[in-house]
């Protein structure tokens, strides 16, 4: 059975290239244009006995941003356990705190090296 | 690597697009409303993804500019200070900037260091140091294992060093702290930013807790020199493991720029250095995962080096991938074609089972079900043609902004009122009205619109007003240009068009036809060429334009009051409403478009005037008369006009009478080019394939205008 992983991102040119990156590897991927959306297929997913291994997200989209979805995620008792990758080009130390504060399992810098997102979604899938 | 992205550039540019238009509204709103919060979140979020995505494509001037202007944006969207006009000239520069950066990208070619683009970027620069009370000198808190230095005194003197760090392995073992290290750096300067690599970290059950895998990369702006760094590091690193570079001499106010730019990266750290590494998980801790040590790494030289190469290859591909044109469709449509495709094979299926055993009583079925497939028919036609539809709010998009800057040039203060945006017409349309509305525009800037003392001298509001309406009208496409300005002027055209010799002193016109005059060749009463418009090529240009999309200009003007356009355009080019009309045994098809009215004259309304030849009479107003069955060298029914029908067809603002048998009916039809397949034939537009399977003539209503005027020349 192929891990999910569920993808959040604005602009679809990211979207498409990252799930691609992952498609090819061997993940299968949704896809979210932002933290509202997401939190929707998360909920259908949970209706339908599913959910991501796997959260990437972006930071900043329009209706909710990536930082809040991180902490919705972490309020939500079916999903609260799953890692949130959060891809984005902010890069600061402030930001990052924010997202570690908020419960994001690891930051990755925009624009990315999917063999480095790979990796590191290995490394925290679930066993 | 699975990289190969180039697939998504097409995406990629659609986005960018989007994204740009999304910016420049958004600062002519900003303009209105520099508080919109909304607003410059959004155009935030348009500038950031174009600067996320662009190094993905190997687009690095682009993201470093997108860059800068986000750098702008930011506090304006936290509100630290507010959009002055200067800034959202400004920006709408940048924005420019970024469309120039994008259109080269599309064709492949590569800006590096424009100049427009440093002027460009030294001016945010200079805009943030100017306008922001005290931008960041602030130092970036390190990792955990970092400490931030205190900020010390920067004098314009100062310089910018990157300091890569690789202590060796037995660094703890000597009693060394990495921390008093950076303490002491420190004191040099200000410590911009400092990361810690953990990349050689071994997993945990083999890490040695007293040897440092441990590496760092920081950024120093001292006035000390560059010596004096160095001996702060003296001792701890074996050869090789530290590189200082200065970066460059750093004004006092400069912003630290949150990211190092790919370019210098690229310079100062060499593959095998300690490569510039950001963390992935937050240093040790992870919250929800415990504690991970994994190795960490972001974007190596390496790896950057691999994606420089990478962007020639996409380039490459680049150029062969411009000739695709993709145009994205709202799923919706697509499902609703899916749907009534899936009804067109039920109703055929029904069909066929009904032809396979059919008697005479189930006629009455039969015509029900043949009433559902034309049902189907129509509806898959209207849906299919939707898809090539748009609204055409994307074509009125650049008029803000071309009126903005138009008003500065003319010196009038003027608002552009847009409406119905919605409005759906084919794509194909969309793209070729862009140029003649934008002309309209012009001239009503221009030439419409009075200037601010004359107007105020004529008891109107100073600023004057422009409205861009769009609206459905009968099947086609109507957009008016209406502007509030000083009318168009009968005796000054008349006079001009004397001058040019377009008429003579003796003809009399009516107000259409003199109106009309502006759209001959060569025509303008602009008493002086301006930079804006009044060359002479225009009008004419608009006309033709309009023209070849098979629409219609006119004109409605009121001295004193202001001038309306009215473009009237089907809203397709491949199919038209046509009005199917006899002639002998021969049918052809006039386009709706053009047909005023039909009439069944009496007798006495037909007369053949010395100079016009044949004429009639239609509430005082005298149109030729075109006989088709003599120009088609047809046997018609009737030769009398008073058993005929006429047609009353009118085009360019003249009008013709086409004398026809009957009119048959009205219905669509698809045009199919005559000219391809045949050759051009005068009088004829195209063909299409009647009901009955056979071809039937489209009628050039332009044409049969110029067939009579040479009639009324020989009748001379």
């Amino acid at each position: 059975m192929s891990r999910v992983i569920l993808v959040v991102d604005d602009s679809p040119t990211m979207r498409g290239m990252v799930t691609h990156a992952l498609s090819e590897a061997g993940f299968e991927t949704k896809e979210a244009e932002n933290g509202k959306d997401a939190l929707i297929k998360l909920t259908m997913m949970e209706e339908g006995g599913t959910k991501p291994d796997v959260i990437v997200t972006d930071i900043n989209m329009p209706e909710m941003d990536g930082i809040e979805l991180v902490k919705e995620i972490r309020k939500l008792s079916a999903f609260k356990h799953v890692p949130v990758l959060v891809l984005t080009t902010d890069n600061t130390d402030e930001k990052k705190e924010v997202g570690r504060a908020a419960g994001a399992t690891g930051w990755l810098v925009k624009p990315f090296d999917s063999e480095l997102i790979l990796k590191v979604i290995r490394k925290v899938l679930p066993q | 690597m699975n990289g190969d992205y180039s697939k998504f550039l097409q995406t990629f540019f659609e986005e960018v697009t989007e994204h740009l238009s999304v910016l420049e509204s958004g600062l002519l709103t900003l303009e209105q409303n520099p508080d919109d919060v909304e607003v410059l979140n959004r155009i935030f979020r348009s500038v950031h993804t174009i600067k996320g995505a662009g190094p993905m494509f190997g687009f690095t001037t682009m993201s470093r500019f997108a860059h800068k202007v986000e750098t702008l944006l930011d506090p304006l969207r936290n509100r630290k200070f507010s959009a002055t006009r200067q800034i959202i000239d400004l920006l709408l520069e940048s924005a420019d900037c970024l469309n120039m950066l994008i259109e080269a990208a599309k064709n492949g070619t590569v800006i590096d260091e424009n100049k427009t683009v440093l002027d460009l970027e030294a001016r945010l620069e200079t805009c943030m140091t100017v306008t922001a009370p005290a931008p960041g000198q602030k130092p970036a808190p390190g990792p955990s294992s970092a400490t931030p230095a205190p900020p010390a005194a920067v004098t314009s003197a100062s310089q910018t060093y990157h300091i890569s760090w690789t202590p060796g392995e037995d660094l703890f073992q000597r009693g060394l702290n990495p921390l008093k290290l950076f303490e002491e750096m420190g004191r040099l300067g200000t410590v911009t930013s400092c990361v810690l690599a953990t990349s050689r970290l071994p997993d945990l059950a083999d890490l040695d807790p007293e040897r440092c895998f441990l590496s760092w990369t920081c950024t120093l702006e001292t006035d000390y020199p560059r010596e004096d760094i160095e001996s702060v590091f003296e001792f701890t690193a074996p050869p090789g493991g530290l590189t200082i570079t200065a970066l460059s001499s750093s004004s006092p106010a400069a912003q630290p720029t949150q990211e190092p730019d790919p370019e210098p990266a690229r310079s100062v750290v060499n593959e095998e250095d300690d490569p510039q590494l950001a963390e992935v998980f937050f240093g040790q801790k992870s919250d929800s995962l415990g504690a991970i040590l994994v190795e960490q790494k972001a974007v190596t030289p390496a790896q950057l080096a691999k994606a420089l190469d990478r962007q020639d290859t996409i380039r490459a591909n680049s150029k062969e991938q411009k000739a695709e044109v993709s145009m994205r469709v709202d799923t919706e449509k697509v499902d609703k074609l899916v749907n009534l495709v899936g009804e067109l094979a039920i109703t055929q299926s029904m069909l066929s089972a009904l032809g396979g055993r059919f008697e005479i009583k189930h006629l009455p079925i039969l015509q029900e079900r043949l009433l559902q497939l034309e049902r189907n028919t129509q509806e898959i036609q209207k849906r299919v043609m939707g898809i090539r539809m748009l609204p055409i709010g994307t074509a009125f998009n650049r008029f803000p902004r071309l009126v903005r800057d138009l008003s500065a040039k003319v010196g009038k203060n003027i608002q552009l009122l847009i409406s119905g945006e919605e409005t759906e017409l084919d794509r194909s349309v969309i793209e070729s009205i862009g140029d003649p509305l934008t002309h309209l525009l012009r001239n009503a800037c221009d030439h419409g619109l009075e200037p601010p003392e004359e107007r105020v001298a004529a008891g109107k509001p100073e600023q004057g007003t422009i409205r861009l309406n769009a609206f459905h009208e009968g099947g086609k496409i109507c957009i008016t240009v209406e502007d509030d300005g000083r009318g168009l002027n009968r005796d000054k055209i008349l006079a001009k068009a004397i001058e040019q010799r377009m008429i003579t002193g003796n003809d009399t016109l009516s107000d259409d036809q003199v109106w009309a005059l502006i759209f001959r060749p060569g025509f303008s009463t602009a008493e002086k060429l301006t930079d804006v418009s009044g060359r002479g090529v225009g009008m004419d240009v608009v006309k033709r334009n309009i023209e070849a999309l098979s629409g219609i200009v006119s004109i409605k003007t009121v001295t004193g009051r202001g001038t309306i356009f009215t473009l009237k355009l089907p809203l397709t080019l491949a199919i038209i409403e046509g009005m199917t009309i006899r002639v002998g045994e021969d049918t052809y098809i006039v386009p709706l478009l053009s047909i005023l009215e039909s009439i069944q004259p009496k007798a006495d309304m037909v007369k053949t005037l010395i100079g016009k030849g044949e004429v009639v009479n239609v509430r005082g107003a005298f149109y030729p008369i075109v006989r088709l069955y003599e120009v088609f060298d047809l046997q018609p029914e009737h030769k009398n006009p008073a058993e005929a029908i006429l047609l009353i067809l009118e085009t360019e603002g003249e009008r013709v009478v086409v004398m026809v048998d009957e009119i048959l009916g009205q219905q669509q039809v698809v045009i199919k080019s005559i000219e391809e397949n045949f050759r051009k034939v005068d009088g004829v537009a195209g063909a299409t394939i009647l009901g009955d399977g056979t071809v039937g003539l489209i009628l050039d209503v332009r044409g049969l205008v110029k067939l009579a005027r040479q009639e009324e020349s020989i009748a001379v």
